[in-house]
């Protein structure tokens, strides 16, 4: 997850957002590159399915507390590529993720030694898309130590890599995470750089990297100034996600902000570039992606077979509105 | 140690592994094994479908027959390139060092994503020392994951082998509360015993207070250590609120 700020200078959600018109992309395709499902609850699957997002990307981060010992971040990255990639497939979205350790437990040198050996276990896995997301929060010198040798594995294993800008000192840190990545060998068409602004797009563009936008609320973009961007730096290398997780998000963050592309008149092509195919491309880097993979057994009752998430005998798709429950 | 011909099994699996590789790939992993080297071999493991692919296996009915014979029960038929590849390598393992080929193995379990747990599951039945690997079998019954449910249910000798009477319940029952074809489960019949069709029973009697229905094997397992009267009676609340299967 993302929101490594405090709660405390957060402004609590004020007004209702405006109601969501999915009808603005019906029937188009959406890739979430950013978003930590292990925090949100199945209906969330079910409502993105619903919204046309048929791929995603979970980048290993942090849970909200430290993990105070290597089998928790064993145990998680195991659930990234199991249990979370399976309740993802129960809803026909392919689950991909990113394997890394995060920028804020760096810090934690002792265990981050010992996270460093069972990387590699985890990054040659079946669709694991990337190292990340990796990257500064605080600018240590313990940050800066685990995010070089993340960069070397990385480079070793063929993967790109997704980088976490941090949120205080942002555009240092941006420029700083470049930087690091271009000493160390790394072709930054193979570097996602995330969570930018209208004051590190034109920097991170310019010096060949992808530029990621986060649509979250209060904290990272919002969608009205997406638009703008996009507008204004067209669909090259960019792409969008919701990095939804434990805090106040929104998974259907990506296809909302296509609804509101398309009313403010940007082009189709540019929608799907941003939305959907630039993610695609960056991330096939890692040889772990074929669309053919995308929406499989869409077949109500061929996916829900075997499934456990429903518990014995319950139906796939339950009437919200009814009262009854069987 | 492996109770059944591993130099005989190895021989014919690599047979058919060529058949259904490149050549690139199975020279790769011709060379892959060496469990004393823990960071090569687990990597080699996670690896795998990028070297072999993951298309379904082809095998002649001769070369399945010979499967069988050599490892009674045993069967590669619907598999991928990359499950055949990962335990074809498990079984390239030198097993003499026993703490170290557990150690190796069941910690390719805990890290295990889907794929790589349907690939394990199904080793279990040519890994050396078959009594080791009883826990394991058991706590792979509490997956939630179908696919990896199926790897350790269908066509596979091992549970029906090796798991004891509670564990081995609890895998029908498991088969049962999701969905699966129980007519797949290796020694179903074999292993019928009286306390699994009390389970059984009370189960059906709960189902038909629920309103509803039971798969018909139940009735086929239960019949044979349960009064035929008392399966008729509970088959009878089930006619009356019409949800008999
Ligand atoms: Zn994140």
């Amino acid at each position: 997850m993302c929101c490594s700020h405090s709660f405390e200078d957060k402004p609590l959600p004020g007004q209702k957002p405006e109601a969501f018109d999915i009808s603005a992309v019906k029937g188009m395709k959406f890739f979430d590159p950013h978003v930590h499902m292990t925090s949100r609850t199945t209906d969330d699957y079910q409502a993105m399915a619903d919204a046309g997002v048929v791929a995603l990307i979970e980048p290993a981060f942090w849970l909200g507390q430290p993990r105070t010992g290597i089998d928790s971040f064993r145990d998680y990255y195991s659930s990234l590529v199991g249990w979370e990639r399976f309740r993802s497939s129960q809803f026909g979205i392919k689950h991909y993720c990113t394997i890394g350790l995060n920028s804020r437990e760096a810090n934690n040198e002792a265990l981050a030694e010992q996270v460093m050996e069972i990387l590699p276990l985890f990054v040659y896995k079946d669709g694991v898309v990337g190292v990340g997301e990796i990257g500064f929060d605080d600018q240590t010198a313990a940050e800066e130590k685990y995010y070089r040798l993340q960069l070397d594995l990385a480079k070793e294993a063929g993967l790109p890599v997704q980088v976490h800008t941090p949120h205080r000192d942002k555009k240092h840190g941006t420029q700083r995470s470049m930087d690091i990545a271009l000493e160390h060998g790394l072709d930054p068409y193979t570097v996602i750089i995330d969570h930018n602004n209208e004051e590190t797009v034109k920097e991170v563009l310019d010096r060949g990297f992808w530029a990621a936008f986060t649509i979250y609320p209060f904290t990272k973009m919002g969608n009205q100034r997406m638009v703008e961007v996009v507008k204004q730096y067209g669909s090259e290398r960019i792409m969008i996600n919701s990095a939804a997780d434990w805090g106040i998000s929104d998974p259907l963050a990506v296809p909302k902000t296509a609804a509101l592309m398309k009313l403010n008149g940007i082009s189709a092509e540019d929608i799907e570039l941003v939305t959907y195919r630039n993610a695609i491309t960056a991330f096939a880097q890692s040889g772990q992606i074929d669309e053919a993979d995308f929406g499989v057994n869409i077949d109500q009752s061929a996916k829900f077979e075997g499934n456990s998430i429903l518990r014995g005998g319950q139906q796939p798709r339950v009437d919200k509105s009814s009262i009854i429950i069987s | 140690m492996f109770g059944y011909d591993r130099e005989a099994l190895q021989g014919e699996l690599a047979t058919i592994i060529q058949n259904n590789i490149t050549t690139d790939a199975w020279a790769w992993l011709s060379q892959q094994g060496d469990i004393t080297n823990t960071a090569s071999f687990n990597a080699t493991f996670a690896m795998m479908p990028r070297k072999t692919g993951k298309g379904l296996i082809h095998i002649a009915p001769e070369q399945a027959e010979q499967l069988n014979t050599i490892r009674p029960g045993f069967t590669i038929e619907g598999w991928t390139a990359d499950r055949l590849g990962r335990v074809y390598l498990m079984l390239q393992a030198d097993a003499i060092d026993q703490e170290r080929y557990f150690a190796v193995i069941e910690n390719l379990f805990l890290a295990a994503e889907m794929n790589e747990l349907v690939a394990l599951y199904s080793a279990l039945p040519i890994l050396a020392y078959p009594e080791l690997w009883v826990k394991r079998c058991a706590e792979g019954i509490r997956s939630n994951i179908g696919s990896v449910l199926e790897a350790i249910m269908y066509y596979n000798p091992y549970p029906a082998e090796y798991l004891p009477e509670a564990a081995w319940n609890q895998l029908v029952m498991k088969a049962i509360f999701t969905d699966k074809q129980l007519d797949l489960i290796t020694g179903l019949n074999e292993r019928n015993n009286p306390e699994l069709a009390r389970i059984l029973m009370d189960f059906a009697r709960e189902r038909g207070a629920a309103g509803r229905s039971v798969v018909p094997e139940l009735w086929h397992l239960a019949s044979p250590f349960t009064d035929a009267g008392i399966v008729n009676a509970v088959k009878q609340q089930y006619s009356t609120i019409n949800t008999i299967n």
